[in-house]
This record gives C-alpha cells, sequence and structure tokens, in this order.
C-alpha cells in the first residue's frame, strides 16, 4: 500500500487498437447528442415567445430570440424566496442523508449482529411502499409535529424517504472496498480509524458522489409531499413554484415559453452543483494515489 | 375549462353522498356584533383573479374590519384538490374562505367542508346569481358555497376560409353549423392539407357534450335517489349521430385528441412570402373550433410590437359566434367557472362573512366584468363590456350546463370513460351498442359508495 | 443473527466483524482479519451506527404505514376525512380489487413494462459507464456533461419537451423522420397502446439512464486498472475482461440499481399520467400507477387506494423475491 502504484487509467486502453476507439468516441458523441438534446430544446425554447413556440413549426434556433421570459419569470419576485426554499431544504436532506446512511451502510456491511438482516430487509421494503396514498397520513404527521410549512417538516420527510436507497448504493460501494487495505493500512501502523479515513474513505468517494447526487435530485425535483405539506405561499420550493407557471390560470393559456425559462433557472444550481461535484470525481480521489 | 378538467383531475369526489346531512354544523354562527379582531385567509385558485382585485380585497377587508387583515393565498388549479382535502378539516391551518371549481364544489359541500350561508342568500344577491352554479353549491335547500365566476365556450372561425368555401353567414342552426362545417372541408378553398371544417379531437367529450344538451339529451339523470347515466336515450342517441357525422365529415383531427390548445389550428404560422408574394405556409389546418372564451387571445395574426411577438385579432380574417341551438337561439354549451364558500372549521366565521360581503358588492362584482371574468350577479353582466367577444360570452353562458351532479361524477371523469366514449363514437362504433356498453359501466360509478 | 447465539459477558467473536472481500469475485480471506477487529470493534457500535436512520424512519414512516394498513380495511372517503367516523369493512376493498378482472390486465401490462424498462436502463446504462471508461477525454466529459444536463432537467420540463419532440404535427420526431426519407407526417405516436409504451419507455429510460450510468460509472473507477491489465497480460481479450473481472466486480452495485429500477418502473406514474394528458386510449394505457390514482384518490376513496398501495408492495415483493433471498443469502455467507 505504503508503495502504491500510480498508473494512468488508460494503461489498458492504450492497447485497445484505434479503429475500435474512434468507434468508441463516435459513438459516445452520438450518445451524448440523444441526451443532451432535449435539455437544448428546453433552453432553446426558453428564448422563444409562447406565440413562436405554437406557431406550427420546428425552429432549431430560437426565432426572435429575447430574455423576456426570464425577466417575467424573475419579475414575479416569487424565484429567490422559492430559491432558498429550495436550497435549504435540499442541503439539509443531503448532509442528514449522507451522514446517516453512510454510518448505517458501515454497519450492514463491515459488522454482524443481531437484527441486521431484519434491518436490511426493512430497508428494501420500505422501497417498495408505493407512496401515492400516503398524503393524508403524512399531512398529519407533520401537522401534529406543528412542522407544516417548515424546512424541518418537509425534510424529515425527504430523509426517510431516500434513506433506504442511499443505505443500499453506500453498502454496495463499502462492500466493494476490500478490507484487506485497511488491515495492510493498520499493520503499517496506522489505527483503524485513520486507517478508515485515509483508505477506505477515499474509495468510497465516487460512491458517496452517486448517492449524494441522488438525494440532491430527490429533494430539489420532489413535489407531491412539498404541495402537502409546503402549503403556504412563503414555503413554496422550486419545483411548486415551477407548477404555479405550468397552471397559471384558468382563463388564459399557458405560457410555455416562460415554463421553459423558469425549468432552467431550476436546473442552473443543480448544475452548478453537478460542477462542483464532477471537480471532486475527477479528480485524485478515484483514480490517484491509494490504488495498488 | 381548466378548472372543471382538474376537477376530474384531482379527484376526491366520489364518496360525497352520504345523505347530504353533514354541512356546515361544526361552526355555530356567533352571536352578532363586533368579530375579534384577527388575520383570515383566502384562498385563490390560479392566477385568474388579477392583482388589482386582491388589493382591492385586502384594503377593503382592513377599512371594515379595524385591526384585522386579510391575507390570499393563490392555489394552483392542479393540485387543489389535495390541498383541501388535506387543509379543510384541519382547525388550525384551514383557509376562512376558498374559491374551488364548480364541479368540485358539490363534492365538498357533501361532506360538510363548507360552512352554511343561507342567511346571506339574499343579502348576496340571492335570485341574481347564476342559478346553475347556486345549484352546485347547494344541499337540501341550503347555499354553502355561491359562484364567483363564470366563463364559456363558443365558436372561433376563419371568416376568410368560410367565404373562400361560399359561405357567408354564420349559421341559424345546429343543423346548419353541422352542413357548413362538412361543406368547408369537402371545398378545401385554399388547398391545405389535412383540412378540418371543424376541428374537433375525438376525445374532446367537453366540447362535443354541447351537441347532446342541444338535442336536448343529458348525460345522467336523477330518479329519487339514483342517477343513471342516460347515453342510450333518444335525445343523447340524436345528439351523438350528429356527432359521428361531423367526425366522419368535417374534422381531420387525431381521434385520440382533447380540447387543448384547439385555437392553434386556427392561427396561421410565421408565414413566408416569396419576393412575388406568393408563398405562404401555413400551419393552419381548421376552418372552426370551439374554445373557451379566452382563447381569443391566443388567435390572431402574427407580428411584432416592441420587438416581441403578438398574436393580434383581424376581424377580417377570423370571427366568433355562440354555437347555434337545433331550433335557433343559442346552444346549451359546458360552463366553466369557479364557486366561493366558508370553511366549516374557519375560527373566524365572522370576519369570513364580511370578505363575502365585499365579493359580493357591487364594485368588485363590476371589477370581475372589467377584468374579463363573468360577473356572479346578472345586474353586473354588462360590465364586461359589449364587444363580440363579451356577447359571445354572455351569450353562450346564458344557456350554459354544468355536468350532473351526481355523487360520482368526478370519480368517472378521472376514470376517463367519457374520453373513451366518444373516441370511439369518433372512430365510427355502433351508437347504440357503445352507448349501452357505456352507460352499463357508468350508472355504477356515478352512484358510488360513500 | 440468528444462527450466532451471543457468547456471553465478550461478547465478542470473529462473526460481529463481516469480512468483505471482493465480494462475488476474488479469492475470499475470512477470518484473517478478524482478530484486528475483534479488539476494536465493541458489539453495540453498528447499533449505534444504525441509530440516526432508524430513529428518522420510525419518525417519518411509523404513523403514515399504520395509517395505510388501517385505512385498508376502512370505508374511508372524503366524509371520513372531514370528521365521519370510518366503518371497518375487513378484507372488503381487497376483495373488491382482486374481483375486477381489469387490474389482472392492469397487472400484467404493468410487470412487462416495468421489466422491459429496468433491464434496457441497465443495459443502455451500463453501456455508457463502459463507453466513459473507454473513449477519449474530451468525448467522456461530453458524455458526462449530457447525462448530468438530463439528470438536472426538472420532470415537469422534461415531460413537456419530450410530448413536443412526439408531437403529431410539428415534432421533432416526426420532422426528423420525414426528412430522413420515411413518411412520419402527421403519425400520431400516441394513439396505438404499442406506440404509446414505446415513447413511454424512451421516455422513462432517457430519464433513468444517468443514474445508472454513474452509478456503474463508480462502480467501474473502484476496479482496479492493474487487475484489468493482469488480465490483458494473460492473453484475455477486452471483453472477456470485462465479463470474468470488471461485470464481478461491479456486481453488488449493479444488483442494487437493478432492483431499484423494477421497483421505481412497477410503480412508474407521473410519465404515464402526463402522456396519457396528451393523447392515447387511456384503459388501453393504464399501468399500475394510473389505475390506483384513477382508481383510489381520483375518486376519493381512500381505503381501496390503501388496498391497491398495500397489493402493490406485495407483488413487488413476490416479483424481488427470490432476487432479495439471494441478496440476503449473500449477506449470510459473506
Amino acid at each position: 500500500m505504503s508503495a502504491s502504484v500510480v498508473t494512468r487509467p488508460s494503461a489498458v486502453r492504450r492497447r485497445r487498437p484505434r479503429v475500435g476507439r474512434m468507434a468508441a468516441s463516435a459513438l459516445g458523441l452520438l450518445v451524448a447528442l440523444v441526451w443532451a438534446f432535449p435539455v437544448y430544446w428546453m433552453i432553446n425554447s426558453s428564448f422563444m415567445s409562447s406565440i413562436r413556440l405554437q406557431d406550427g413549426r420546428v425552429h432549431l434556433l430560437p426565432v426572435n430570440a429575447s430574455w423576456d421570459n426570464y425577466t417575467s419569470v424573475w419579475a414575479s419576485g416569487s424565484f429567490l424566496p422559492a430559491l432558498r426554499m429550495s436550497l435549504a431544504v435540499t442541503f439539509l436532506t443531503l448532509a442528514v442523508t449522507l451522514v446517516f446512511a453512510f454510518l448505517a451502510a458501515l454497519a450492514i456491511s463491515r459488522f454482524r449482529f443481531r437484527g441486521r438482516r431484519s434491518f436490511i430487509l426493512a430497508v428494501l421494503l420500505i422501497q417498495m411502499l408505493p407512496a401515492e396514498g400516503l398524503f393524508i397520513a403524512q399531512y398529519r404527521l407533520i401537522g401534529s409535529l406543528h412542522l407544516l410549512n417548515t424546512v424541518l417538516g418537509v425534510s424529515i420527510l425527504y430523509i426517510a424517504a431516500v434513506v433506504p436507497f442511499t443505505v443500499w448504493m453506500l453498502r454496495g460501494f463499502v462492500a466493494g472496498v476490500p478490507i484487506e487495505l485497511e488491515e495492510a493500512a493498520m499493520v503499517d501502523g496506522l489505527s483503524r480509524t485513520q486507517a478508515f479515513i485515509r483508505i477506505t474513505f477515499p474509495l468510497l468517494a465516487p460512491g458517496l458522489v452517486a448517492s449524494g447526487v441522488y438525494a440532491f435530485l430527490q429533494a430539489w425535483n420532489e413535489f407531491t409531499v412539498a404541495l402537502v405539506v409546503l402549503q403556504s405561499d412563503a414555503s413554496k420550493t422550486l419545483p411548486i413554484w415551477l407548477r404555479s407557471f405550468v397552471q397559471a390560470s384558468a382563463s388564459r393559456d399557458t405560457d410555455w415559453g416562460q415554463v421553459m425559462a423558469a425549468s432552467t433557472l431550476i436546473a442552473v444550481p443543480v448544475i452548478v452543483f453537478f460542477l462542483f461535484v464532477q471537480g471532486r470525481m475527477t479528480s485524485g480521489l478515484v483514480s490517484g494515489a491509494v490504488k495498488g | 375549462m381548466k378548472m372543471l378538467r382538474f376537477a376530474a383531475l384531482g379527484a376526491a369526489a366520489a364518496l360525497a353522498l352520504t345523505a347530504c346531512s353533514s354541512g356546515g354544523g361544526t361552526t355555530s354562527s356567533s352571536a352578532s356584533g363586533t368579530p375579534e379582531a384577527a388575520t383570515i385567509k383566502l384562498w385563490l385558485a390560479g392566477g385568474d383573479t388579477p392583482d388589482t382585485l386582491r388589493d382591492y380585497l385586502k384594503t377593503e377587508f382592513a377599512k371594515q374590519n379595524p385591526g384585522s387583515t386579510l391575507v390570499i393565498e393563490q392555489q394552483d388549479w392542479g393540485d387543489l384538490v389535495t390541498k383541501l382535502t388535506t387543509a379543510l378539516p384541519d382547525k388550525a391551518n384551514t383557509p376562512d374562505v376558498v374559491e374551488l371549481g364548480n364541479t368540485q364544489s358539490s363534492t365538498f359541500t357533501n361532506v360538510g367542508a363548507f360552512l352554511d350561508i343561507s342567511d346571506m342568500y339574499d343579502e348576496l344577491g340571492g335570485a341574481k346569481l347564476l342559478p346553475s352554479f347556486v345549484a352546485a353549491g347547494e344541499v337540501d335547500g341550503k347555499n354553502y358555497t355561491l359562484p364567483y365566476y363564470f366563463g364559456s365556450r363558443y365558436v372561433f372561425y376563419r371568416s376568410d376560409l368560410w367565404a373562400a368555401a361560399g359561405v357567408t353567414a354564420p349559421p341559424a342552426t345546429l343543423a346548419d353549423f353541422n352542413t357548413d362545417v362538412a361543406k368547408i372541408a369537402t371545398a378545401d378553398p385554399k388547398g391545405i392539407a389535412n383540412l378540418s371544417g371543424f376541428w374537433l379531437g375525438g376525445q374532446d367529450w367537453r366540447n362535443a357534450i354541447s351537441w347532446i344538451f342541444a338535442n336536448g339529451g343529458e348525460l345522467a339523470v336523477k330518479n329519487g335517489d339514483t342517477w343513471t347515466s342516460t347515453m342510450s336515450d333518444p335525445k343523447t342517441q340524436e345528439g351523438l349521430k350528429q356527432l359521428q357525422t361531423l367526425w366522419t365529415t368535417a374534422s381531420k383531427a387525431p381521434r385520440d385528441a382533447t380540447d387543448a390548445n384547439t385555437y392553434n389550428h386556427l392561427n396561421d404560422a410565421d408565414s413566408v412570402a416569396a419576393t412575388d408574394g406568393t408563398t405562404t405556409t401555413y400551419s393552419l389546418d381548421a376552418a372552426t373550433i370551439m374554445a373557451p372564451g379566452w382563447a381569443h387571445w391566443s388567435i390572431g395574426d402574427l407580428g411584432q410590437k416592441d420587438g416581441k411577438d403578438v398574436r393580434t385579432w383581424n376581424d377580417s380574417t377570423f370571427g366568433v359566434f355562440p354555437l347555434p341551438g337545433v331550433n335557433g337561439g343559442y346552444a346549451p354549451v359546458f360552463a366553466g367557472g369557479s364557486n366561493i364558500g366558508i370553511s366549516a372549521a374557519s375560527q373566524h366565521p365572522e370576519l369570513a362573512k364580511s370578505l363575502m360581503k365585499i365579493i359580493f358588492s357591487p364594485e368588485y362584482q363590476q371589477m370581475l366584468g372589467k377584468n374579463g371574468l363573468g360577473p356572479a350577479n346578472a345586474d353586473y353582466v354588462s360590465s364586461l363590456g359589449d364587444d363580440q367577444f363579451a356577447k359571445a360570452l354572455i351569450n353562450s353562458a346564458l344557456n350554459s350546463k354544468l355536468t350532473p351532479a351526481a355523487p360520482g361524477w368526478a370519480a368517472l371523469e378521472s376514470s376517463k370513460k367519457l374520453e373513451e366514449f366518444f373516441q370511439k363514437i369518433s372512430q365510427g362504433a355502433d351508437i347504440a351498442a357503445t352507448a349501452k356498453e357505456f352507460d352499463a359501466q357508468a350508472t355504477p360509478i356515478l352512484n358510488a359508495k360513500s | 443473527m440468528g444462527r450466532h447465539p451471543r457468547s456471553g459477558a465478550s461478547g465478542l467473536r470473529a462473526s460481529d466483524l463481516r469480512v468483505s472481500g471482493l465480494s462475488a469475485a476474488g479469492p475470499r480471506s475470512e477470518g484473517t482479519s478478524a482478530p484486528i477487529a475483534r479488539r476494536r470493534r465493541p458489539p453495540r457500535v453498528p447499533y449505534a451506527l444504525l441509530a440516526p436512520s432508524v430513529a428518522i424512519l420510525v419518525v417519518a414512516l411509523a404513523y403514515p404505514l399504520f395509517w395505510q394498513v388501517v385505512t385498508s380495511m376502512q370505508q374511508f372517503g372524503l366524509a371520513q376525512q372531514f370528521g365521519k367516523p370510518p366503518t371497518f369493512v375487513g378484507l372488503r376493498n381487497y376483495v373488491d380489487l382482486f374481483t375486477d378482472p381489469y387490474l389482472w390486465t392492469v397487472v400484467v401490462r404493468s410487470i412487462v413494462f416495468c421489466l422491459v424498462n429496468a433491464f434496457v436502463t441497465v443495459l443502455v446504462g451500463v453501456g455508457v459507464a463502459v463507453l466513459m471508461k473507454v473513449v477519449h477525454a474530451g468525448v467522456r466529459i461530453a458524455v458526462q456533461v449530457a447525462m448530468l444536463l438530463a439528470w438536472a432537467m426538472p420532470v415537469v420540463a422534461a415531460m413537456t419537451v419530450w410530448r413536443w419532440l412526439f408531437d403529431y404535427r410539428f415534432g421533432v420526431v416526426n420532422a426528423g423522420l420525414t426528412a430522413l426519407g420515411l413518411d412520419f407526417t402527421g403519425h400520431s405516436w400516441l394513439a396505438n397502446p404499442l406506440s404509446f409504451f414505446f415513447v413511454a419507455t424512451v421516455i422513462v429510460v432517457w430519464m433513468s439512464v444517468p443514474f445508472v450510468a454513474f452509478s456503474a460509472y463508480a462502480g467501474l473507477t473502484q476496479v482496479p486498472d492493474e487487475v484489468l491489465e493482469a488480465a490483458a497480460l494473460d492473453g484475455a481479450s477486452g471483453f472477456k475482461a470485462f465479463r470474468w473481472i470488471t461485470m464481478p466486480m461491479i456486481a453488488p452495485v449493479l444488483s442494487i440499481v437493478l432492483l431499484l429500477q423494477i421497483i421505481w418502473d412497477l410503480r412508474v406514474f407521473a410519465q404515464i399520467r402526463l402522456l396519457q394528458d396528451a393523447g392515447g386510449t387511456p384503459s388501453e394505457t393504464n399501468l399500475l400507477g394510473t389505475y390506483i390514482y384513477s382508481l383510489g384518490v381520483g375518486s376519493g376513496d381512500f381505503g381501496a387506494a390503501s388496498a391497491v398501495s398495500i397489493f402493490v408492495l406485495a407483488l413487488t415483493v413476490a416479483l424481488s423475491w427470490g432476487y432479495v433471498r439471494r441478496l440476503l443469502r449473500d449477506e449470510e455467507q459473506s
């Protein structure tokens, strides 16, 4: 371990035939194109007026492009409060979920104890319960805790919804890290905690990031629970805010340009978050010095 | 109209009818005198009530109830039923006054969600209030919710296409309408691909039921305590026959299309004119559509104003008229609009009543009309103005009908059986057999257990 | 666990520590490490580690679960929600449910849809992950960014855009296919149930692949390159190395991802509901999620809705039982 081999990930790839790699790259670009296209379409649409969007033509580039949709969405004045609310809920959910789930994943993948099997089974079963019929009970629960319209109230429900999955996910990653690595390090004189932090934890980083991203997106995009326990104007999260554009009015048509601008605005913080995380994913943590 | 659609979507209706005994008994109508100052909450559905009206309500309420405050919260139509289901019974969090769709109204009124305001009925307008909406908020002769505003749907057409096909005057009867639109589809005077004389989606039951109503048919009738689906009734069948003919002869709309965005089919695309002025690209593929009145904001020539895309109504290209009845006059169409009532769980019923008085005051009723929302009180309908849209709105609304107030109606709507039934008719299915099958399925749903 | 009775005061045994090897792959080295761990890990540690998760699950789920079970045996509608006492009806909600033949049509349809979608999603996801591993850095970043963008798109927006893309008159898909020489002018994708489910599958797979791809990619990056290099030196082809070395190593992650996809796809709701709003024939396109909605929540019969939810829970358990048992058995053995 101490003599860790620093290997470029490309060591194997270098032996691939050039043609194969070219083909793979072409396929990769095609995949990227297919997945990015609807996103492009959202952004493209956000620069056109609703009238233009419904004029019956395919516009690959915005016609008469303007920031009007963004300015009117912004002018509604409700974006920033909703953004604040969403950020608070999402980061509370993310932080608590990762800590709780990581500890639990450690427990079930590194220890044997009475009740372990039951816990695993329970976590699995909770995933399988359809949530569609629960809204009355959830409202009553949060109401009785006096947490309606609060960050904490909705976060409790989110954390409980995301933790089981995250435990499962992380358990797989923890199981994927050979305990021998830790032991070797301990033979080298590190304490178990040190060995864990220095050896195992970095190897878990991709797993933590993957499940963290999942938790983030769940909390960020969720709206069925939010609309039940966050009913006041002041406590709206972004997805609820977005819905108010889709169903703005019974006596006017939905302004699709504004919907797309609002959607784009919601996606921006996620992209920023991803870019941040992406940096962590590709940094030395993943392919770096600990391998070997 | 959207609120009706969402009534279906959201839900919660079917169980409503126990013997209708439960109405607002939970709140005692407190002693007269000045109510204690407090903050009350008004839920408005969607963004239909303009800000100026909201501000007026707040100011006026504060003026009339010194020390008290009105808070207005806007709820989205699509989520309204979920929110009403959870918050209305909750004394600690209930809104005091609530706007809701008129088909939602009977559902919630029947389970006792609203306060009995029969004592205010006359003061708020009484017989002047739109009767079909009042009925939707009534149980056993007691008033729980009252109309807030109404809307209606009427016919929009391309007068240029109609004229080119040789039809110069709007039809006087429903039969004329049926033949006219078929004639235009056949003539297709401008050679437009897939031109519909009348664009009617196969699943568009909200517009299609006008033909049933116009022929004196009903969707369901009540005998004693039981509702019966009446698609097999001879009058209903007459309407269905006309519809099937329309679908065969006049409409090229997809058989799985609904009433969403029909106006797009009436508009020209961003036309590209060549230098000789001959080339024009049409997105247009309908000579006629039927839509809620507000669609006129979305119909017109494409142009620019201050650098922004706008559609401008053009009288030489477009026209409107209310759907004509079988013997002339106006056909009954599907009404849109909303009701308003006081939550039975409200802790401040006196303040809530004070707000109701402001809403039904002449000033506020006229403000509604000036903003294109049909005022609940017939005395103030003139405030809608007298342009062609206001006239078409008023005339079509005069005869408009609501869907049956059966306990299971919302459940039937959300089952989407209506969409499927009309789709089958549009695809040429045998009317009698399909109607019989539908009735057999729908009747038990209409009388859903409570 | 049940078959390892605790041994007296010390309570310390080798089996208190789970020795996790490269679970499915390489040689296991059980036991050798236990002595080190034994001294350092008292048995209450795992309970302490689990406590926060258990606590939050109990707070947030105990009452709703209890409510759902009780309500499934009651006649509970809107009137009951507004204060009328509910009546206990035993299993009547369940009987009503099971005697409706349409339910079974929907069940079969949902299972087929769920399995097809789950497997396609996982296959494509793993494919994309492998692709990210083998292509030029520039292409990899392009793929990753595209996946992240798709993942970041709000569901409401994604569904709206997809509906536009498949629109019968002006959709990009029809325009594109027509430009390729196929006549798709005015083709309605949603009218035919099979083609409706094809569109639904495209959307569901598009939405779910980024998650699977990143999970699989994260799993792949855990595979030491040296092992692959050694295999390559031994003459293993790229495919063989993938099949016999990489796959087993990412298997734990993949099996969980697949299980979750199955669970999620069985109750897919929003996508189908929104597509039904755009077209299609509802009774021929209902899946369990939309069926529950129209039958239960849509008509305010919360008793029946609860019964259906519990039925779906049972169905999911039944569908995945063999799989879950194997997972649990692996747990036992490791």
